[in-house]
């Protein structure tokens, strides 16, 4: 049984993702972005260990590098200038904002990993059959295909490598033809399979009136109660970001990055709405520990 | 039907009127408005999908075809950036429709990266595949099409766009000012990949697109699917 985070209805943890992306993208403030990026690596840790984030990190480093290097090579609007090289200017204004699109970025691709996660294929493909049902039904045929055809394509190569057919060696056009080759063959292979397949659905009543769904995932109070969270803590982002208090002010004049007055109050809705992965998972942690002391 | 054109008159009149009047949102939010923007490519295309009356035989088809799409990456994991996803979304629009060209493109995105995970690049993914299809499909019946030289320069196109594209979400995520010097150097960085895309693209299509597109064919054929002349 799943607990914790994942627990919730597929629903509440797409608007938890969707609302955490846009505020990423909206809250422009050194600040707030790199208590975004350390609450999602937390999320990450708390959720697997870290273990997923790890496949990713070296994009991740490349792609903030990339970004903090170029931008302010590129942006050429600010006052204070740091220093010139190449008779090109290094405006301060120019550093944090590529500092702050790294975060942005960083931020967001930490964020997937919790999304694939927390969000696997049947929670996705769950929401899918909600509002498209006949796509999803052809991403569960195919998602099923996709192991499937990886199994074929091993045979089909096998086969063909003792007739000498290979991508092992030779000419990389030769490589590449005898890979297409493999893919003819299992083309035609899977389509007369699969009209077995489609023929079997057919046998048994697909199309002959409405389809009828199993619900794995039902809806509980908590999700309301998440829902009602998820909509407060959004709404008072959102406010931040319409009244100016969650963005670095860099152009026409730098605004100080110390925050001050509603600020506060609007980094510590932004914090909680961002953590409330770990809310939900310390508080099965502690449960743990609880019952462990109790034995 | 009626009401639907209703909704669709006004979905695509808010569309507008929010490019119009909220200019200096869209400047500020380049990411927001590009999802949006690709909401609005697929959305009305998917939505007429889904009223489509198909038989179980033709999504099983569509299914094949975008994991075959999907599961093309494997064998060629060895050659680096030579993958011929592309090819078998394209052959494939040729054969069945622009519509199930586009089916079959965002299918291929969407599994591919549900095995491989998610990020902010499938909906990029969704739209360049899903459009690639889309449009051969369009142009299908057209000498663009049937003619072998102008398939190549479709092929190599697709694969520059492709990678143009894929490198947008970057930029879009702010980086720094949006000036067609950024883009270009985006573009300088993935430029070999970009090349070795649309040559593997083009090199595809000229050995193997006449016969994938008989193929499939043959298969419609024999089994009566996707005809165009079928009471819905």
């Amino acid at each position: 049984m799943l607990r914790g985070f994942r627990s919730f209805h597929p629903l509440v943890l797409l608007l938890y993702y969707i609302a955490v992306i846009a505020g990423l993208m909206l809250n422009q403030h050194p600040i707030f972005l790199t208590a975004a990026f350390l609450s999602i690596i937390f999320v990450n840790l708390i959720l697997d260990k870290g273990i997923e984030l790890n496949k990713w990190k070296y994009m991740i480093i490349f792609l903030d590098l990339f970004v903090f290097v170029f931008t302010p090579v590129f942006n050429q609007q600010g006052n204070i200038v740091l220093f010139e090289l190449f008779s090109r200017a290094f405006y301060l204004e120019a550093v944090i904002q590529g500092a702050m699109i790294a975060l942005t970025l960083s931020g967001i691709l930490a964020l997937f990993t919790t999304f694939n996660i927390v969000m696997t294929p049947d929670k996705f493909l769950y929401l899918f059959s909600k509002f498209f049902p006949k796509w999803a039904l052809i991403l569960m045929l195919a998602l099923r295909f996709m192991p499937l055809f990886r199994k074929r394509l091993a045979d089909i190569q096998d086969v063909q490598e003792m007739k000498g057919v290979s991508m092992k060696d030779g000419k990389l056009r030769d490589k590449a033809q005898n890979g297409m080759l493999f893919l003819q063959i299992l083309l035609t292979y899977s389509l007369e399979e699969a009209m077995q397949t489609a023929d079997s659905m057919s046998a048994r009543g697909y199309g002959l009136q409405k389809r009828s769904q199993y619900k794995a995932y039902r809806w509980k109070s908590r999700d309301w109660s998440m829902l009602i969270l998820l909509f407060f803590l959004s709404l008072s982002t959102l406010i931040g970001w319409q009244s100016n208090k969650t963005i670095l002010t860099l152009t026409p004049e730098l605004e100080s990055i110390l925050l001050q007055g509603y600020s506060w109050f609007y980094l510590l809705g932004w914090f909680l709405l961002i953590s409330l992965p770990i809310w939900t998972e310390g508080k099965e942690v502690i449960k743990w520990n609880f019952y462990q002391r109790e034995i | 039907m009626a009401n639907e054109k209703g909704i669709t008159v006004i979905g695509v009149a808010i569309f507008f009127l929010l490019l119009i009047f909220f200019p200096k949102f869209i400047i500020q939010h380049y990411l927001l408005i590009s999802i949006l923007f690709i909401i609005a490519i697929l959305l009305p295309s998917i939505i007429r999908f889904s009223r489509k009356n198909m038989t179980s035989r033709e999504m099983v088809m569509l299914a094949v075809l975008a994991a075959i799409a999907g599961v093309s990456r494997i064998p060629f994991a060895p050659l680096p950036s030579v993958q011929p996803t592309t090819f078998v979304i394209i052959a494939s629009a040729i054969a069945l429709g622009p519509q199930s060209g586009l089916v079959i493109g965002a299918s291929a995105a969407l599994i591919s990266n549900m095995v491989l995970g998610q990020g902010p690049w499938t909906p990029w993914q969704m739209v360049c595949w899903g459009m690639a299809g889309f449009i051969a499909g369009l142009l299908a019946k057209t000498f663009f099409m049937k003619r072998m030289t102008w398939r190549l320069i479709y092929g190599f196109i697709i694969g520059f766009i492709f990678g143009w594209v894929m490198n947008m979400w970057i930029l879009f995520s702010g980086f720094g000012d949006l000036t067609l010097e950024t883009f270009i150097l985006l573009n300088t960085q993935s430029f070999y990949f970009d090349l070795a895309h649309a040559l593997s693209n083009v090199f595809f299509l000229f050995l193997f697109s006449t016969i994938w597109i008989k193929i499939l064919n043959r298969f419609k054929e024999k089994y009566g699917m996707f005809q165009e002349n079928r009471k819905e």
